[in-house]
């Protein structure tokens, strides 16, 4: 699977800062894990950070994150869309597998105006889960959408709050319209070994994918 | 559909939905990088460095914190520890592009060891066989191992 220049030892590409590296100058003191980065997407107040606290090692963390958002409606016919710069708040945790390496979770906004804004998130991740709560289906239509066209390994969970859920599986699938291969399951965003096993679906699609 | 006033349920996140958060801060975030938004490397490839890629002080870095001021200082001064571009930005309160620019910078001085992650290594069955088994060996909240029943 691997693609683009060698790996070098660690999983480490030197690229695109390699042009600049200056020998024998700025070796790490200390040898980095490598990072393996899934992402969680879904809309507002769906449960993604409960989802990373519940199994992140570290206290989630927010940062903001800037991203373009191409402006819909009217300006959908003309030849150069508007695009304006957003902040939008990204919250994010981690899990230390060993000290070589080392699990990210970053949960972004998944709203549909904030359609083209996961590129800079997104970019190399191994997989996504798209969070769902069954009473705002529409919030997670853009996340689908966004997985499938970059044929990202995904997995849909509906969070099932106070335990309950509006829909079956059946009913979401069909809602969503998402294709066979896409798994869609109920978790609980607050129980750590749920959140861990609708991590560990979207980690088997990802190694199916793989070939592994 | 929601109501539009339901109430916060137990997964509900704390934050507003959009737009900046809190007051905006005395300084504008890109002054402390003298106003370049991308990063010399970042220039030359047209891609920014993944959220994630690791950020680790060199001893060079180390020796030189006496010097460092500000910003610089305190990414050197927290990267003896590693970390990822988005946990300086986060526990540092920098925007992530301007932790781009002077992770780029330190590293082109030497005091910053910038470890862009190789997708393709990330991606590959080992590594995430070896993902699947450390997230197995997680006890849920009652201490049961998935594989345990």
């Amino acid at each position: 699977m691997a693609c683009g220049p060698s790996p070098t030892p660690g999983g480490y590409s030197v690229t695109p800062t390699e042009p600049l590296a200056r020998p024998a100058a700025g070796q790490a003191a200390v040898r980095p894990p490598l990072p393996v980065k899934l992402v969680i997407a879904g809309g507002f107040g769906v449960g993604k950070t409960t989802a990373v606290g519940s199994i992140s090692e570290i206290e989630p963390l927010t940062t903001e994150a800037a991203i373009t958002e191409v402006a819909a409606g009217v300006d959908d016919l003309s030849h150069t869309p508007r695009k304006t710069t957003t902040t939008v708040a990204m919250d994010f945790g981690c899990i230390t597998i060993d000290p070589t390496l080392k699990l990210y979770l970053f949960g972004t906004p998944g709203q549909e105006r904030f359609g083209f804004m996961w590129d800079d998130i997104v970019e190399g991740a191994v997989g996504g889960l798209v969070i769902v709560d069954t009473r705002r289906l529409d919030d997670c239509y853009a996340a689908v959408d966004y997985f499938e066209h970059r044929q990202i390994p995904f997995a849909v969970a509906v969070n099932a709050f106070d335990g309950k859920v509006e829909h079956s599986l059946d009913e979401v699938r069909w809602a969503l319209d998402v294709s066979e291969g896409v798994p869609v399951l109920v978790f609980d965003a607050r129980e750590r070994g749920s959140v861990r096993d609708a991590l560990l679906v979207v980690l088997e699609q990802a190694l199916a994918r793989s070939g592994g | 559909m929601a109501d539009g006033q339901s109430p916060h349920g137990p997964g509900e996140e704390p934050l507003a939905p959009a737009g900046p958060v809190g007051p905006a801060p005395a300084v504008r975030p890109f002054l402390v990088t003298a106003g370049r938004v991308a990063g010399a490397g970042e220039a030359a490839s047209g891609r920014a460095m993944p959220v994630e890629t690791q950020l680790v002080a060199t001893t060079e870095g180390i020796d030189a914190l006496g010097r460092l001021s500000f910003e610089q200082h305190d990414i050197v001064a927290a990267c003896r520890v590693p970390q990822s571009i988005a946990e300086i930005a986060a526990r540092l309160r920098l925007h992530l592009n301007v932790v781009r620019v002077l992770a780029e910078d330190l590293r082109s001085v030497g005091q910053l060891s910038v470890h862009v992650p190789d997708s393709g290594v990330t991606h590959d069955a080992s590594v995430l066989r070896r993902v699947i088994d450390g997230l197995r060996a997680i006890p849920d909240s009652r201490g049961v191992l998935r594989d345990s029943d």
